[in-house]
């Protein structure tokens, strides 16, 4: 009797711990978290960003009764900390057509800040004194505007993240797919094949720092692709190919013999039957093969620090200079280690979260939807 | 009377591995007849279908000696085993159509034959259908799930599938033993009507469909072939003892 009863309490202890644990965790997460998210977090870039800009200013009659209006840009500014923001754009301002230094037309948004005038700075300006400036100059025609376009956003992360997934599945699901076409359909049984099929079971225990630093020399250095997506998504693809290779080969050994037997005595030849019948009848397994390989992308960090940088930009070439990029586990990793930032974090980890979360909603679904057909 | 002999058997071997299952067969097969193989489990009858379109060759570690012709060319070496398969189709035990449409079922075969236009591969799909005797059945549903009908349905969507391609000959290895008696029935029917254009072989369990049906029989014991004759003979007047062992119930 004692026995069982200290048997059932150690059950309830030991699973309410392991509830509690994940429950606080996720708490904390979304408590920390949640307040920094926004529409803002969510579309901004990653770093404030300042631009000189000529702007051919309106010299017009046009007046507003609210203070906060600037007839010279038809714009409504408001006063803070150490510039003016623009909260509101009326049609036609000239600052939707604001050139900058390069002559490129660069298009002044709401949000974006004032920080100098020509060469005066308005920070100690008051919100007359900025709006009498903006009126002298305005008869002068083209005036330089200092904008900052403010940062804080995850957008450059989010994009980078999908053009890693999107890479790294590009590379890994055919080669990974065929592969295991190859395996259950074609290699004769034998050593080789327990051979290969033991190094693909080994492959996929190997902790991901280890395939990171394996990018890191071969593909960032030896191939000299340099901190890029490129190198990144070719070290992720490596990485989940072990995953893809025995999804698929799962769902391709639980096909009925019969289908093949069919299609064979019709007189197909054995890669007709593989295309048609064979693969398109593993494609719910593939799907979720797929969907689990997204999960891990969009988890994996530390393969992908070494090779593709921490960078909070949205890249622009494959390898090189402009193509490091951070995605949003790897900036999470950054903001952590280099700057502390807990509550940013903690953004972006909800972020992950609900992305994950998403992912395997829709894994379930795929596998509910083509195993229950009848 | 030559000319009647679609298959000419001689003294066909087959191993499996170190196990013959198949010991000297020889064996004339009809041209526009219904043959029977009976016998019990494993005796071999359905190891020797297969070898008539050459399915054995999918499984490991055969081995195969002796000669079968057909139409005089020996299917073994004078013929590409894709042609063979084109004109020896089979339907399975287990009735397992594709997981696609009713259509997209038969027309599988005409598709990887190449027909690629629409209005034949309808003809096609509508003369097979009908040939099987289910077209009135499904014709309003050709684009439903062709798992979706009932067993007895998916055999004859089945035995479509294979007259799609026009086959010379239907290999059919214990097509009704899945079934239940209305769709057997159906199907045996369908057999008989099937051979005045197609040479049709049959493996089954069941004896009174093998007489019902066939032209001639064929009793299969241990890899070898007891007793090879008219229907009527083997069922009423069997030479061996074994034959009539067998057919009287004594074992098997």
């Amino acid at each position: 009797m004692i026995k069982d009863a200290i048997g059932k309490i150690a059950l309830y202890v030991a699973s309410s711990l392991s509830v509690m644990t994940l429950v606080i965790i996720i708490g904390f997460v979304f408590v920390k978290g949640l307040p920094g998210i926004n529409f803002d977090f969510l579309t901004r870039q990653w770093q404030d960003k300042t631009t000189f800009v000529n702007v051919t200013l309106q010299n017009t009659e046009d007046t507003d009764l609210s203070d906060s209006y600037i007839p010279s840009i038809r714009a409504y500014v408001e006063h803070s900390e150490e510039s003016f923001t623009i909260i509101k754009l009326k049609d036609g301002s000239s600052l939707e057509k604001a050139k900058n230094l390069k002559n490129e037309t660069y298009e002044v948004k709401k949000k974006d800040m004032i920080t100098k005038i020509d060469s005066t700075n308005v920070k100690d300006m008051s919100m007359e004194e900025f709006s009498e400036q903006m009126n002298s100059v305005a008869s002068q025609g083209i005036t330089r505007l200092k904008v900052t376009r403010p940062g804080g956003g995850i957008q450059p992360m989010l994009i980078s993240t999908l053009y890693i997934i999107l890479l790294s599945l590009a590379i890994a699901a055919p080669v990974g797919i065929l592969s295991a076409l190859y395996l259950t359909e074609y290699a004769k049984k034998g050593k080789i094949l327990g051979v290969i099929q033991f190094a693909i079971q080994m492959l996929a225990g190997i902790p991901s720092i280890i395939y990171g630093l394996f990018g890191m020399l071969v593909f960032v250095q030896l191939l000299k692709m340099q901190y890029s997506i490129l190198a990144g998504a070719l070290t992720l693809s490596i990485l989940l190919l072990p995953t893809i290779i025995s999804t698929t080969s799962e769902s391709l050994k639980a096909i009925p013999k019969g289908y093949r037997e069919s299609s064979l005595g019709l007189g197909a030849t054995k890669l007709q039957t593989n295309f048609r019948v064979v693969l398109p009848n593993a494609l719910p397994g593939i799907l979720v093969a797929i969907i689990l390989s997204i999960g891990r992308i969009v988890g994996e960090s530390a393969a992908l620090i070494w090779t593709a940088g921490t960078i909070a930009q949205v890249p622009s070439a494959l390898t090189g200079n402009t193509a490091s990029a951070a995605t949003l586990t790897t900036k999470l990793y950054q903001l952590l280690k280099e700057e502390g930032d807990v509550a940013s974090a903690c953004s972006i980890a909800v972020v992950i979260i609900v992305l994950i979360w998403i992912l395997n909603l829709l894994s379930k679904w795929i596998t509910k939807r083509f195993t229950v057909k009848e | 009377m030559t000319n009647n002999v679609k298959f000419q058997v001689h003294d066909l071997d087959l191993y499996y591995g170190d196990f013959q299952a198949l010991k000297k067969i020889n064996m004339e097969i009809l041209k526009n007849q219904i043959t029977a193989f009976i016998g019990p489990s494993g005796c071999g009858k359905s190891t020797f279908l297969k070898t008539i379109n050459r399915m054995n060759d999918l499984v490991e570690g055969v081995r195969i000696d002796g000669q079968i012709h057909m139409d005089g060319i020996d299917i073994y070496k004078d013929i590409d085993v894709i042609n063979l398969r084109s004109r020896v189709g089979m339907v399975f035990q287990q009735p397992n159509p594709f997981p696609m449409s009713i259509y997209d079922n038969v027309a599988y075969g005409p598709r990887i034959h190449g027909i690629k236009k629409k209005s034949q591969l309808d003809e096609i799909v509508e003369k097979s259908l009908r040939q099987a005797a289910i077209w009135d059945e499904v014709k309003d549903k050709l684009k439903k799930n062709a798992q979706a009908v009932s067993g007895g349905q998916q055999q004859r969507i089945c035995i479509a599938r294979t007259l799609a391609v026009e086959p010379e000959v239907i290999l059919m290895d214990e097509p009704t033993s899945a079934l239940d008696p209305i769709s057997t029935l159906k199907i045996e029917d369908l057999a008989e009507e099937l051979k005045d254009k197609y040479t049709i072989i049959i493996v089954t369990h069941n004896m009174q469909q093998a007489s019902r049906i066939s032209d001639k029989t064929a009793f299969f014991l241990h890899g070898e072939v007891v007793e090879y004759g008219e229907t009527s003979q083997i069922f009423n007047n069997p030479k061996e003892q074994k034959t009539e062992d067998y057919i009287t119930g004594r074992f098997g």
